[in-house]
C-alpha cells in the first residue's frame, strides 16, 4: 500500500489547501454562531439545498470517497451494493422518519425517546448508543487519516491522526452546527469536483482503454464478495446499509436543522440526487483503477497511485494534478465526516451529560474526540468501509427498529424499547467484538461476524414487538398526542 | 456523570426549541382528540397507501437484482452494448428507482398528505 506512487509535492500541497480552506470557511461562520440554537441546529435556519449539500458531504466519508472505489476495484460489479445501500438509506429514512421526526421536535435520538416515551433511563441509553455509533465511525476516518497522510506526505501515522483531529476538534468548538454546514456544503462540492474532474480527464486521455476491465469476468456481478458467503453477507450489507442510515445519529442531527417536515422531504430528495451522483463517479473510477492495473488487493489508498499509473509519458503532468485532487477529495472526505460526527456526540454529551451551554458543547466536543483518538492510535490496518459497516450494522440494529416502531406504532412500550435496543446493539457489537478476537479462527462465518446485521436487525425488531406486547399495559395515554403531532404538519402559519 | 437533579427538559435546551413544537401534554391542540378523528385515520391510511405498498416493491426489486446476479450470471453478463453488461445495467437501475419513488413520494406528501394534514389542524384550531 505504501508504494510511494501518491507521495509529491502537489498532493502536499492540495491537502494543505483543504485544510487552509476549511479553518477559513469554520471561521467565517463562527462569527454567524452565537447562541445554543447555532451551535446545536445551526438555528433550523438552513434552506434545503444548503442543508442537502452539507448532509452529503458529511455522509460521503472516505469510506464512500476511496472505499468505494477500491472495492469496485477488488470486487468487480459486486461491489456496486455498497453504494446502492448507501442511497437506498436515504429512501427508508426518508418513507418512515424524516418528516415525523422532524415535527417530533427533537433535535436527538435521546431527544426524541424522552419526548415519544417519557422516560429519563431510555434517554440514557440512547444516550449511550449514539455515542458508540459516533466512536465506532470516527475511529476509522482518523485511522485512515493517520494513513493517507502517511502515504502521501510520509509523516508517522499518529501525525495525522492527531491534526485530523485537532483541525476538526478546533472548527467544532469555534462554530458548532451552524459554521460546519458551510464547512460540509463546501466539502461536497470538493469531493465531487476531485473525482469527477479525474474521471472525466482519463475517460478523455485514456479513450477506450478506460473501461477495458469491463470486458473481464472480474466485471460479471455474482463472482465477488468471496464465492459460497456471497449471497448471505450480500443480504448482510444490504440490510445494514439500507436501515443503518436512518439510525446514524450525525445524519439525524442534521435533519433537525430543517425548519419543517416538508423541508425534511425536499432535503432527502436533494441528497439521494448528490449521492447518486457522486456514486456514478466513484464507480467510474474503481473501473478505469481497474483497467489501468490497479491492485485488487492494495487497499483502501489504491486509487490515490492510479492517475500517476494510468497517464504517463506526455500526460505525467495531468497525472500528477489528478492525483493531487483525489488526495484533496479524500482529506475532505476525512474531515468532513470527521467533524459531522463530532457535532452529533458533542451535541447529545452536552445535552444529556452537562448543561447544554455554549461553554458546555466546546467542552463536550473536545471529551467527544478523545476516546477515538485514543483507539485510532493503537489500531491496526483496519479497512476503512468495512468498519464503517459496523457503524452501520449497530445503528440498524438499534435506533432503525426504535424510530420506526416508536413513530408508526403506538404499542411500543418503554421495556420493549430498552430490550430491543439492547439485545440488537449486543449481538451486533458481540459478532464484531468475537471477529476480532477469533480472527481467522471464525472460518467461514466471519462474513456473519463482520455483517451480524442479517440476524441482529431481526432479532432487535421482533424484541421490541415482544417485549411491548408482554408489557402493553404500560402504554401511557398522552402517547397519542404524541402520535398525532408527529403525523400532523409542524406548524400552521410556518411556509 | 448525569445528575439526578437535572429537569426533564431543562431550560437551556429549550431555548431553542420553539413552543410549537412542544410535544407535552400542555400542547395548544388537543390531540388526543384529534388522534380518534375518522379525519385523522382517512390521513394515516393515505400515509400507509403510500410508503407501505412502495417499500414492498423497492425491496422485492433489490432482491430480484441479488437473485438474478447470484443465480442467473449467464443472463446478467450479456452484453448491451459495448463492454456494459446487464447486471450493470440492472445495478446501476437501482440507484434510478431509489430516486424516483424519492420523487414521487415528495410530490405525493406535497399534494396529498400536507393539504389533508393541515386542514385537520385547522379545524382542530377551530373547535378550541
Amino acid at each position: 500500500m505504501n508504494s510511494g506512487l501518491g507521495a509529491s509535492v502537489p498532493s502536499a500541497v492540495a491537502v494543505g489547501l483543504v485544510v487552509l480552506a476549511t479553518v477559513l470557511i469554520g471561521a467565517y461562520g463562527q462569527r454567524l454562531s452565537r447562541t445554543t440554537g447555532d451551535f446545536l441546529v445551526a438555528s433550523r435556519m438552513v434552506g434545503p439545498t444548503w442543508n442537502a449539500a452539507a448532509i452529503s458531504g458529511e455522509y460521503l466519508s472516505a469510506a464512500s470517497f476511496l472505499g468505494v472505489a477500491a472495492l469496485i476495484v477488488q470486487f468487480g460489479a459486486d461491489a456496486l451494493w455498497y453504494p446502492i445501500g448507501f442511497t437506498a438509506g436515504y429512501l427508508a429514512l426518508l418513507l418512515f422518519v424524516a418528516a415525523p421526526l422532524r415535527r417530533s421536535g427533537a433535535y436527538t435520538v435521546p431527544d426524541f425517546a424522552q419526548i415519544r416515551w417519557g422516560s429519563l433511563r431510555l434517554r440514557r441509553l440512547a444516550t449511550v448508543v449514539v455515542l458508540v455509533i459516533v466512536w465506532l465511525y470516527l475511529v476509522p476516518q482518523l485511522h485512515g487519516a493517520g494513513l493517507l497522510l502517511q502515504y502521501l506526505v510520509g509523516v508517522p501515522r499518529w501525525v495525522g491522526v492527531v491534526g485530523v483531529a485537532l483541525v476538526v476538534t478546533a472548527s467544532v468548538v469555534a462554530g458548532g452546527m451552524r459554521s460546519i454546514t458551510f464547512v460540509q456544503a463546501f466539502q461536497y462540492w470538493l469531493k465531487l469536483s476531485a473525482v469527477a474532474v479525474p474521471v472525466v480527464v482519463m475517460i478523455a486521455l485514456l479513450r477506450g482503454d478506460a473501461f477495458s476491465a469491463l470486458d473481464t469476468p472480474w466485471a460479471a456481478p455474482g463472482l465477488g464478495f468471496g464465492g459460497g458467503a456471497a449471497l448471505p453477507e450480500v443480504y448482510s450489507v444490504v440490510i445494514a446499509t439500507f436501515l443503518g442510515t436512518m439510525g446514524l445519529p450525525h445524519v439525524l442531527v442534521r435533519f433537525y436543522t430543517n425548519s419543517g417536515g416538508g423541508a425534511a422531504r425536499r432535503t432527502t430528495v436533494q441528497v439521494i440526487t448528490l449521492l447518486v451522483v457522486f456514486y456514478f463517479c466513484t464507480v467510474l473510477l474503481g473501473l478505469i483503477s481497474r483497467s489501468a492495473g490497479a491492485d485488487p488487493a492494495g487497499g483502501d489508498l489504491v486509487i490515490l497511485g492510479v492517475p500517476a499509473r494510468a497517464l504517463d509519458g506526455s500526460a505525467a503532468t495531468a497525472g500528477t494534478v489528478l492525483a493531487a485532487m483525489i488526495a484533496a477529495g479524500a482529506v475532505a472526505a476525512f474531515l468532513s465526516a470527521s467533524s459531522g460526527l463530532l457535532v452529533a456526540a458533542a451535541g447529545v454529551i452536552s445535552t444529556d451529560v452537562l448543561p447544554g451551554r455554549v461553554r458546555d458543547f466546546r467542552v463536550a466536543a473536545v471529551l467527544g474526540v478523545l476516546v477515538p483518538v485514543a483507539v485510532a492510535l493503537g489500531a491496526g490496518g483496519t479497512d476503512i468501509v468495512r468498519v464503517v459497516g459496523m457503524a452501520f450494522g449497530l445503528a440498524a440494529s438499534t435506533f432503525c427498529p426504535l424510530l420506526v416502531l416508536g413513530i408508526w406504532w403506538r404499542g411500543v412500550t418503554v421495556a420493549g424499547a430498552a430490550a430491543g435496543m439492547l439485545c440488537g446493539g449486543g449481538l451486533a457489537l458481540g459478532a464484531v467484538t468475537a471477529g476480532i478476537v477469533l480472527g481467522d479462527r471464525a472460518g467461514r462465518w466471519s462474513w456473519l461476524l463482520e455483517q451480524p446485521a442479517v440476524i441482529s436487525v431481526p432479532v432487535a425488531f421482533a424484541v421490541m414487538i415482544g417485549v411491548s406486547l408482554a408489557t402493553r399495559r404500560t402504554v401511557r395515554p398522552e402517547v397519542d398526542a404524541v402520535l398525532a403531532r408527529l403525523h400532523l404538519p409542524g406548524t400552521l402559519h410556518h411556509r | 456523570m448525569l445528575s439526578p437533579r437535572r429537569s426533564v427538559t431543562p431550560t437551556t435546551r429549550r431555548s431553542c426549541v420553539s413552543s410549537e413544537t412542544d410535544v407535552s401534554g400542555r400542547s395548544e391542540t388537543d390531540f388526543e382528540h384529534l388522534q380518534a378523528t375518522p379525519e385523522f385515520a382517512r390521513l394515516r391510511r393515505a400515509l400507509r397507501r403510500f410508503v407501505f405498498p412502495m417499500t414492498v416493491a423497492f425491496l422485492a426489486w433489490y432482491l430480484l437484482y441479488v437473485l438474478l446476479t447470484a443465480y442467473a450470471r449467464d443472463f446478467v453478463s450479456t452484453k448491451v452494448f459495448g463492454s456494459v453488461n446487464v447486471g450493470f445495467l440492472l445495478g446501476w437501475g437501482q440507484f434510478v428507482t431509489t430516486f424516483g419513488i424519492a420523487i414521487l413520494y415528495s410530490r405525493y406528501a406535497d399534494r396529498k398528505l400536507d393539504p389533508q394534514a393541515e386542514q385537520i389542524r385547522e379545524e382542530a384550531g377551530e373547535h378550541r
